[in-house]
């Protein structure tokens, strides 16, 4: 028990010391992380918007596609996007493997189902009388669809964070896309994952105590959105 | 303004929805009328304001707007920012009255204070005056009612559909609603009304437009006894 103790006294002096190390993974997996949603949120709620309020051949071929893709492992993402970045694959003169940039194109895939699929079920569930009358109004359906996704924006939010809190907190993709670089591509879950293996437990534990933090600080977000 | 100017004529139209079937033989609608669809539950009023309002397209037949015949989606946008349809439970957005009533005019590029002095007077036509605050989602029945009317009036439409407008609602605002729609058609709005209510008709002075099991059956007069105007 001491040393978990020791260990997590250390923990929290790095943390309250703004160890440099420490900042530096927080840093990348929030920078990685942050924009991967960014992107995920763009392509997603579209996606979502469309396949939710459309009727077309091959929807319901869609939704499964996307409930699938919901429990992609992170691994197999990391795996298909290692053989188009590496030098022998399609993109391999882009020279983005073990580039922050690698990561991000991993998580916009793990993330973007997940935005596609709480977006459906926002729309899906939001008033029918939103769309004609926005439409009655002189909208579009385009100009139409984006009334009704403000009207539904806790359930986009929603999508939102738990999108990002997928990212935040996978390994399998950060740590075969970026390879783990110190100060570059070192994010929180790789950091800990090696530290650990290292013996250097109490710094893989600050790095825990702060990524729970994030992890907590999302859900509670989304359970005041829940709840609005 | 020309009070004979056609501003909707349906021409032989027919509209499939499942299994119900909307027949138009013949409706010439004229700018600056106030006219009243009457029938039974399920006789298709609703469907015919869809339809009068561009929002759905008939499975045959012609529809002119403004002379204008309508066959094309992009076109039917276009048109649709002359007309406005106010359902019979409508739809508030989650914003403020103001800002509910600032939608439709912010997609026709009416901004600032044109756009305030419009609001201003389209709450104060349906006797709201200083709701522009207000949350939408808070206000009572009636009162969405009004700021519903009013979001279409503000637009100052060609052409204003409403479905059941009066339909449960109190007795002290009835004659509110009513001098607002009254005072329509000198403006150049056409109102059509779905609804039981043949005295409202007469109380505004419309045409009654006869619909049974789907089909237009007849336009009369709103004055007793009822002329007939067109089969």
């Amino acid at each position: 028990m001491d040393y978990l103790f020791s260990s997590l006294g250390t923990a929290l002096g790095m943390i309250m010391h703004l160890n440099g190390e420490v900042l530096s993974a927080v840093g990348t997996s929030l920078y990685t992380s942050v924009t991967a949603i960014l992107f995920s949120s763009l392509f997603g709620v579209a996606a979502g918007a469309a396949i939710g309020l459309g009727s077309f051949p091959g929807r319901g071929l869609a939704m499964t596609v996307l409930n699938t893709l919901m429990a992609l492992p992170t691994v197999v993402v990391g795996l298909v996007l290692f053989g188009l970045f590496s030098r022998q694959g399609p993109f391999g003169p882009l020279g983005l493997l073990f580039t922050p940039w690698a990561m991000i194109a991993g998580q916009i895939v793990l993330a973007t189902p997940i935005v596609a699929n709480y977006t459906v079920a926002a729309v899906a569930g939001a008033d029918p009388r939103i769309l004609p009358t926005a439409m009655t109004l002189g909208a579009s359906r385009l100009s139409g669809t984006w009334q009704l996704l403000l009207e539904v924006r806790f359930g986009v939010m929603a999508a939102v964070v738990a999108g990002f809190g997928r990212v935040i907190a996978e390994v399998g993709v950060a740590m075969m896309l970026g390879g783990n670089i110190r100060g570059y591509t070192r994010t929180m879950t790789t950091a800990i994952a090696l530290e650990t293996s290292k013996g250097e437990f109490a710094f893989g534990l600050a790095l825990g105590i702060v990524l729970m933090t994030v992890a907590l600080v999302i859900n509670l977000f989304l359970h005041q959105l829940q709840h609005r | 303004m020309n009070f004979m100017e056609n501003i909707l004529r349906l021409n032989d139209v027919e509209l499939l929805r499942k299994s119900f079937r909307l027949d138009i033989p013949q409706l010439d609608l004229n700018a600056g009328h106030i006219y009243l669809v009457e029938g039974p539950n399920g006789a298709g009023k609703s469907t015919l304001l869809q339809l009068l309002a561009l929002l759905m397209t008939p499975t045959r037949g012609v529809v002119q707007f403004c002379g204008e015949r309508v066959t094309q989606e992009a076109q039917r946008q276009r048109l649709r920012r002359h007309i406005t349809l106010v359902e019979q439970n409508p739809y508030l957005f989650d914003k403020t009255v103001y800002q509910n009533l600032a939608l439709g005019l912010r997609l026709r590029d009416v901004r600032g204070d044109l756009q305030r002095r419009r609001i201003t007077q389209a709450l104060g036509a349906v006797g709201l005056e200083g709701f522009e605050s207000r949350r939408a989602k808070a206000l009572s029945g009636g009162e969405a009612r009004r700021v519903a009317l009013a979001r279409a009036v503000v637009l100052s439409p060609r052409l204003l559909l409403l479905d059941e407008p009066t339909a449960g609602l109190d007795r002290d605002v009835l004659p509110i609603f009513e001098k607002c729609l009254s005072n329509l058609p000198a403006h150049g709005t056409t109102v059509v009304i779905a609804g039981h209510d043949l005295d409202q008709s007469r109380r505004l002075g419309g045409t009654v437009l006869k619909l049974d099991r789907g089909k237009l059956l007849q336009s009369t007069s709103d004055s007793l006894p009822l002329r007939k105007e067109s089969a």
